[in-house]
């Protein structure tokens, strides 16, 4: 699936000016860069949540996309009841069942019947991607979604999230601040630098080799 | 003033037929304005939260203009719609409960509306932005968003219903406060403290109080059973 040209500015100042770029049919691509550099501005371009500037062409025949923001939304309802709001299609005993089989994957279970609005940072992260895997995306925008999970819940969500992908066969651009998430998981990388992407290629040569002084730089600064 | 409140009380105590006629009055026409205010206040308080559109922002302006509409210019607004000259008189609705209650929702639907955008408005981008990430449609992620506000749908009853109870411009110019047809507790009050009679008047204040203090315990009763 290739991704296409996006660009976004506010006021005049161009917060990512992306060309393009192909995401593996057959695995994650990982978005890397520091803060400011456009990964959530590139997830929510692709996700279709933010408009591109005028004159940039889109994404017309975009796929079907499931996007999960960096504080996905608790609603104040249970857990169980906020990852059925997106069971569409499904029938209440199938998607009870999914639901369930999602949250016993991530480990929480246990509070299917408490409030959401009173779960930990983690275990909301964690219930926001169960919500968001109830239903088949073409293309799955994850960003940053293990950032408040400790390393088993972590762990937890990756194979979670390769399992849907293996059987689905979805893109997924995956957004993350950990180099070592991005070798575990990724087949692709890209890596942006002040809004432009510096640097993209298999994820076994480009977090190895880099070609970028900003990217060695980059690899060396989260090396320490 | 010890006494006052004394005969007051003893007044209350006696379930005095003029005081029960107010009483009756008042919540006749203070309970369905307050609710036709929150039915009209709280979708389009939310939808001016949800929706981006061009615009948005003077509305949001008109809407607080409004928030700060003096009654006796909605009163007189009412009075020259509906009194013998103006465009409305064939409806003859001048000096009976229903014109008050029209007075009422034109002053207090703005309240609940603000009431309402101002609490939608900080969590309307982050709804929006998780209902359309998990492909909800836009009519879902409004209703979700009306649920999210449920608690300050109570809120904003609470400031509808004392709003219409302790409203006495508009009501008096529309209302006439006529003796046992449109004369509620704020302009009884104003007429019998005119006329020297303080017992009355401290009755009905007391009342008032009372009132306001039972509808606010039993909504803070309620949201905090709900919310648990």
């Amino acid at each position: 699936m290739n991704l296409p040209p996006f660009r976004k500015s506010y006021g005049g100042r161009v917060v990512l000016d992306f060309p393009g770029g192909e995401l593996p049919g057959d695995g994650v691509c990982a978005v890397i860069g520091t803060n400011g550099s456009g990964k959530s501005t590139l997830a929510r371009l692709a996700a279709g949540v933010l408009e591109p500037d005028r004159g940039c062409p889109g994404w017309p025949g975009r796929p079907r996309v499931g996007y999960l923001p960096q504080h996905s939304y608790p609603f104040q309802m249970s857990v169980r009841a906020n990852v059925l709001l997106n069971a569409a299609g499904r029938g209440r005993k199938e998607a009870r069942e999914r639901a369930d089989a999602l949250l016993d994957r991530l480990g929480i279970l246990a509070l299917a019947d408490k409030p959401a609005h009173h779960l930990s940072g983690g275990e909301t992260a964690r219930m926001a991607l169960a919500r968001l895997l109830m239903r088949d995306y073409g293309l799955l925008v994850l960003d940053e979604p293990t950032a408040a999970m400790d390393i088993r819940s972590t762990a937890l969500a990756e194979e979670l999230v390769g399992g849907y992908q293996a059987r689905t066969g979805c893109a997924v651009l995956w957004i993350t601040h950990s180099l070592k998430q991005a070798r575990r998981t990724a087949r692709a990388v890209f890596f942006l630098q002040e809004g432009q992407l510096a640097e993209q290629g298999p994820a076994e040569t480009l977090l190895t080799a880099p070609r970028t002084e900003a990217l060695r730089r980059f690899l060396d600064f989260y090396a320490l | 003033m010890v006494t006052a409140l004394e005969q007051a009380v003893a007044l209350v105590l006696s379930g005095d037929g003029l005081l029960l006629n107010i009483i009756s009055v008042t919540l006749r026409m203070s309970i369905p304005s307050s609710v036709i205010s929150l039915l009209l206040g709280v979708p389009l308080g939310t939808l001016l939260a949800f929706c981006a559109f061009r615009g948005r922002g003077a509305l949001v302006v008109v809407n607080r203009t409004l928030m700060g509409l003096p009654p006796v210019v909605c009163g007189l607004l009412c009075y020259m719609l509906f009194s013998g000259v103006g465009p409305f008189r064939h409806f003859r609705l001048m000096y009976t409960i229903p014109l008050m209650i029209i007075a009422q929702v034109i002053l207090i639907t703005p309240i609940v509306i603000g009431s309402m955008e101002s609490f939608a408005q900080r969590i309307a981008p982050a709804v929006r932005e998780t209902a359309r990430g998990l492909g909800l449609s836009r009519r879902r992620a409004f209703l979700l968003l009306v649920n999210e506000s449920r608690y300050q749908i109570f809120s904003a009853y609470l400031l509808a219903f004392s709003r219409a109870i302790a409203e006495v411009g508009a009501v008096s110019m529309v209302g006439g406060a006529i003796a046992y047809k449109t004369n509620v507790m704020t302009t009884a009050i104003m007429n019998y403290t005119n006329m020297g009679n303080f017992t009355l008047g401290v009755a009905l204040g007391l009342i008032l109080l009372a009132m306001s203090l039972v509808l606010n315990l039993a909504v803070s009763l309620l949201q905090g059973r709900l919310s648990r």
